[in-house]
């Protein structure tokens, strides 16, 4: 009872009494907690979506069997006539497109009587599965979901691979929880001969007796099993898809957290106001016997109130901003790793968990220092007004020498290895780097200040030396709002670094990687694992015609590599005009790997993958292609930064002899020396005829690339907004208490001949200078922070080698927003100031 | 209506109140700080504003550094009624005519001595501040002291520093609201002295309000007031 008793007098009453501090705080936690809400559930509808896609249909399972290029259909029926209950279903998992919308839809082919006999598959009706079985012979038949279409008897054009064809509706399927979105179903034959894949299939799904356990089951069905082709639990392809998109989504959670840090500089600013503030009360409240815990536990009570209340705000205001982010996530999502299609957004018990945990949390921390602070004051020095800031300027060594130590750990955690394939260690580097700069800013002020305030003076007159001076004074509360906007710029300018980097180095790649002068794919393809194709004999016309010197074949396959996705492709050698593309970053000695490769089982491959599976140059590949394992050699490791699961790259002859397939995903059109592009262009367009293949100039790919790229970093860019949000938001709320808490002063400037307009300039001036200092500061630890991001992070994480470059000016414009957003910031809080009664402050006291 | 000629032989009033009332809304209740106050002081002179607390001194002293305004009647500083003054004009007549001194100081402890005396004079917009700053220093005894900080003084010495920055930029009237409240008795006996000496040496119309006899009996004359009516004035 006395507990809530003392609560209510040391913490409610004064919150009542200043509404503003605690709106700072649950602005503070608010919208940083927001931003890890609104990640976590976009990162869960966006590339959590792709499971659908891929197990549409699928039914519940044991096992899958997958092939690179397909598995032989024979083996269908050699799994099925084992003399075991299996249950076994074929699959086809394809793509297609809606020809009207664009709109592109998982295609599935299942095996329409085995789904007849079988209870596995509840995904048809026993009416649609017998209806099923009636134009199971026609290839022209499909049953859709009901959002593509109307009625039974629709007629519905798909684009498959390189070819448009009109499909008649036979079924709506049901509404089903395996359904997730829309989807077209094909029998398997029909879906063979529409994706190009007789006699293979993508996948079969075997469900086993529930008696004899999962490894016997495993045991014997590897003895029929060709080596090449993988057994697995069903869902692996899932699973390693899921292991794949883990870096993306680590990285992408991690930098969500950026507001919440900045948050928490805000919070413990505030509450350390708020401390020092509530000094006399804490004072007597001690003095009349209330015990140091006790104090202790009512600031922690009050900052965990505080998380409570700002993470209830956090949910709707996170589910709010998802909607935003999981557009972009899914667009990264489907260029850069699985076509899938956005889940729906959904709070769930685990975000609301997340939400609270992290919002109490970072609160309670934050307010560790200030309310460990209030309990220690002995009361006789809590009545002692203005001490505090004169012993925080004594202690500036001890936390220079204490943010020398932690950038020295902050060096050396960047050295380590990754964990797990995560780069913990990179981020606990980046962590000790930005808490060294938290702890040096008082340093940093305290000598800009008093170097500076000369100057000031001189600069700014009366307004400059005050400014400087009460900044200087009021080291502990300048300093938190430096480090606070500090850290949010240099997140920002870390971030702005590290994607300005990136974007030159792929756009200086893109330049070398694309020599040819057109390039074409099929208009069907959707996302970053599929390879539709185009039919063998268009490359055939396109090299007959006039003004083209050279076609080039590309195949690629979806495999998987140690429990990982990759793609294996296979390429044609370069014309002997075209000087070698690729930019390697290790080859064997004086060897020249692309002349190498056609000339027996080698293999080159790029960066991530090199970086993924620790592969070196002269190591033995055992890749599974068809139905058996071969062996490749490694002659280099390339630069690539097309492709995060990485690639593996060989000869177009050499692959061919496992996985015979004459139709490429793509072709390179070489020109020959001054025929015309756009005159060759229409051209090539005649010979393609009526298939569906799409061909872009060397300039448009690049161009097309590089939005993909800015789309990619559109999410990071949000984020690092919201940070910057948080923090002048927060300068703002803690202008107006620093006006509050300073009113006496500017009301003896208006007794001794201040003018508004003076008071307003003086509060603009230090709220200039807040931003010129965590500008300074926050672009130092940016550059450090952008070397680890570069190094550290980026390589641990996704394998790629950065050119460091430096974007002056994104970097300048980013730094005039930040510094006029904290001007700006000043504005309330100055009008505040101005329009003080002097009379009524200087009573006060 | 309450009056009090200070000394009719004295010379032309620097300061006047005439017929001034002063009202204020406090918490939806109209307050009569000041209820006709009729007041001249002559230029040059000590003049002792005295009475218990709320009595209107405070009031009477700000509405003399026109930092507020009757609620009717006039007050005139050097024959200029200072409610018929731009927000301009105010701050240029606190600027030049008067300086204020407080109870509790009212340094600005983020800055030094000699920093906290410019401020008058850098807020005008004057650049070469810093020797009138000393001079006045000076005056006050504090030269030594110039760089401190306001912390490291005592109260006697921040009291001086408050009346140094308060003379420097030469005003003709000097306001000091209960200027030795927070001081001991030896002190304040000082500071008085000090007050005496700037007033009669430097011709500074002085303005004080206190509530204590003893130190309203070093001015030339003496008002005492009560629920905002002049009682007496007295020399």
């Amino acid at each position: 009872m006395s507990g809530l008793v003392l609560f209510y007098r040391l913490i409610l009453r004064p919150l009542f009494r200043q509404p503003g501090r605690a709106l700072l705080i649950l602005f503070a936690i608010a919208l940083g907690d927001a931003a890890v809400v609104a990640i976590a559930l976009a990162g869960n509808a966006a590339a959590g979506s792709f499971h659908s896609s891929i197990e549409t249909l699928a039914g519940k399972n044991d096992f899958e069997v997958t092939a690179a290029g397909g598995v032989p259909q024979d083996l269908v029926a050699r799994l099925s006539k084992l003399p075991y209950p299996l249950q076994v279903s074929p699959r086809i998992e394809d793509r297609a497109m809606v020809a009207d919308t664009r709109q592109s839809v998982p295609l599935i082919g299942i095996d329409m009587i085995g789904a007849a006999n079988t209870a596995n598959l509840p995904v048809l009706g026993a009416s649609e599965v017998s209806d099923a079985i009636r134009h199971i012979n026609d290839p022209d038949a499909i049953w859709v979901t009901r959002g593509l279409a109307q009625a039974i008897g629709d007629r519905l054009p798909l684009l498959i691979e390189d070819h448009t064809r009109t499909y008649t509706v036979r079924g709506i399927l049901p509404d089903s929880t395996q359904v997730s979105g829309d989807a077209v179903v094909m029998d398997i034959g029909a879906a063979q001969i529409a994706t190009g894949k007789q006699g293979r299939v993508d996948r079969i799904l075997i469900r086993t007796p529930a008696e004899g356990g999962f490894a016997a089951w495993e045991s014997r069905l590897r003895e029929v099993l060709p080596a090449g082709v993988m057994l697995n639990a069903q869902g692996a392809e899932t699973a390693a898809n899921r292991r794949m998109l883990a870096a993306f989504r680590w990285n992408l959670r991690i930098l969500s957290y950026i507001a919440l840090i900045v948050g928490a500089f805000l919070i413990y600013s505030a509450l350390s106001v708020s401390v020092v503030r509530r000094r006399p009360e804490i004072g007597t409240i001690r003095a009349l016997g209330t015990s140091r815990n006790a104090v202790l536990l009512a600031f922690l009570a009050e900052a965990a109130a505080f998380g409570m209340l700002g993470s209830l705000l956090a949910l709707p205001l996170g589910r709010a901003l998802a909607t935003g982010a999981v557009r972009m996530l899914s667009t990264t999502v489907n260029a850069l790793y699985v076509s899938s299609r956005p889940g729906p957004l959904s709070l769930t018990a685990g975000s609301v968990v997340l939400a609270l945990v992290v919002g109490v949390a970072v609160s309670c921390l934050s307010a560790l220092a200030p309310a460990r602070e209030a309990s220690l004051v002995p009361p006789t020095e809590a009545m002692a007004r203005g001490r505090r800031d004169y012993e925080v300027r004594v202690e500036r060594k001890r936390d220079a020498l204490a943010a020398l130590g932690l950038a020295l750990c902050g060096a050396v955690a960047a050295q380590a290895p990754e964990i797990g394939g995560k780069p913990i260690l990179g981020y606990l580097s980046a962590l000790l780097f930005v808490a060294s700069a938290a702890l040096l800013t008082p340093l940093v002020v305290h000598f800009a200040m008093e170097a500076g305030s000369g100057s000031l003076r001189r600069l700014a007159g009366m307004e400059g030396l005050l400014a400087s001076r009460s900044l200087g004074g009021s080291l502990r509360r300048t300093s938190v709002l430096v480090a606070a906007l500090a850290t949010a710029v240099a997140m920002m300018t870390s971030v702005g670094i590290m994607v300005g980097s990136f974007r030159e180095t792929v756009l200086t790649w893109m330049q070398t990687e694309l020599p040819a002068d057109l390039y074409l794919r099929p208009a069907s393809w959707a996302g970053g694992d599929q390879h539709p194709t185009i039919s063998p004999q268009i490359a055939d016309r396109i090299a007959r015609v006039p003004g083209v010197a050279a076609v080039r074949r590309m195949r690629a396959y979806d495999i998987q590599y140690q429990g990982l996705p990759a793609t294996l492709a296979a390429v044609q050698a370069n014309p002997p005009t075209v000087p070698e593309n690729l930019r390697f970053l290790s080859t064997a000695q004086d060897a020249d790997p692309m002349r190498q490769l056609p000339s027996g089982n080698f293999a080159v491959v790029s960066e991530p993958f090199a970086n993924k599976h620790h592969v070196k140059t002269g190591m033995s590949l055992a890749l599974p292609l068809g139905v058996q394992k071969v062996t490749f050699r490694v002659l280099g490791v390339f630069y690539d930064y097309g492709d995060e699961a990485g690639l593996i790259l060989v000869d177009w002859n050499i692959l061919q002899r496992y996985l015979p397939n004459p139709a490429p995903s793509n072709l390179a059109v070489y020109l020959a020396p001054g025929a015309n592009l756009a005159e060759t262009r229409v051209a090539i367009q005649k010979a393609i005829g009526n298939n569906n293949v799409l061909a872009f100039s060397n300039r448009e790919i690049r161009r097309q690339g590089m939005r993909v790229f800015d789309q990619t970093f559109a999410i990071t860019w949000a984020l690092e907004a919201i940070s910057i949000l948080v923090a002048v938001g927060g300068i703002a709320g803690s202008l107006v208490s620093i006006i509050i808490d300073r009113r006496r002063e500017f009301g003896v400037l208006r007794f001794l001949g201040a003018t508004g307009a003076q008071i307003r300039r003086l509060i603009l001036f230090e709220a200039g200078l807040i931003g010129l200092l965590a500008s300074a500061v926050g672009l130092g630890l940016g550059v450090v922070l952008s070397l680890v991001l570069v190094f550290v992070i980026n390589k641990q994480s996704f394998g790629w080698t950065i050119q460091f470059h430096w974007p002056v000016a994104v970097l300048a414009w980013s730094m005039g927003i930040v510094y006029v957003a904290t001007i700006l910031a000043g504005l309330y809080p100055a009008r505040l100031a101005v329009r003080m009664n002097p009379i009524e402050v200087i009573h006060e006291e | 209506m309450s009056s009090a000629q200070t000394d009719p032989d004295a010379a032309p009033p620097l300061l006047v109140f005439r017929d001034v009332v002063k009202e204020y809304r406090n918490e939806g209740e109209r307050v009569r700080a000041l209820d006709g106050v009729s007041l001249d002081v002559p230029a040059g002179r000590f003049l002792a504003v005295v009475g218990r607390s709320g009595c209107g001194k405070s009031t009477l002293l700000h509405l003399a550094g026109a930092l507020d305004f009757p609620s009717s009647g006039a007050v005139l500083l050097e024959n200029e009624s200072t409610h018929k003054l731009s927000e301009t004009g105010l701050t240029k007549l606190r600027r030049e005519k008067v300086g204020f001194v407080f109870q509790s100081f009212q340094l600005l402890h983020t800055l030094t001595v000699v920093e906290n005396v410019e401020v008058p004079l850098l807020l005008a917009g004057e650049i070469n501040a810093r020797p009138r700053a000393m001079e006045r220093l000076t005056l006050v005894g504090l030269a030594d002291l110039a760089q401190r900080r306001p912390h490291q003084l005592s109260g006697g010495q921040m009291q001086r520093v408050a009346i140094a920055r308060a003379l420097v930029h030469g005003p003709r009237l000097l306001l000091a609201d209960e200027p030795t409240g927070n001081l001991d008795t030896a002190t304040g006996n000082s500071i008085l002295a000090l007050l005496r000496a700037i007033c009669s040496e430097r011709g500074v119309t002085i303005l004080m309000a206190t509530h204590s006899a003893e130190a309203a009996a070093i001015a030339d004359a003496i008002v005492r007031m009560r629920d905002g009516r002049i009682l007496e004035g007295t020399q």
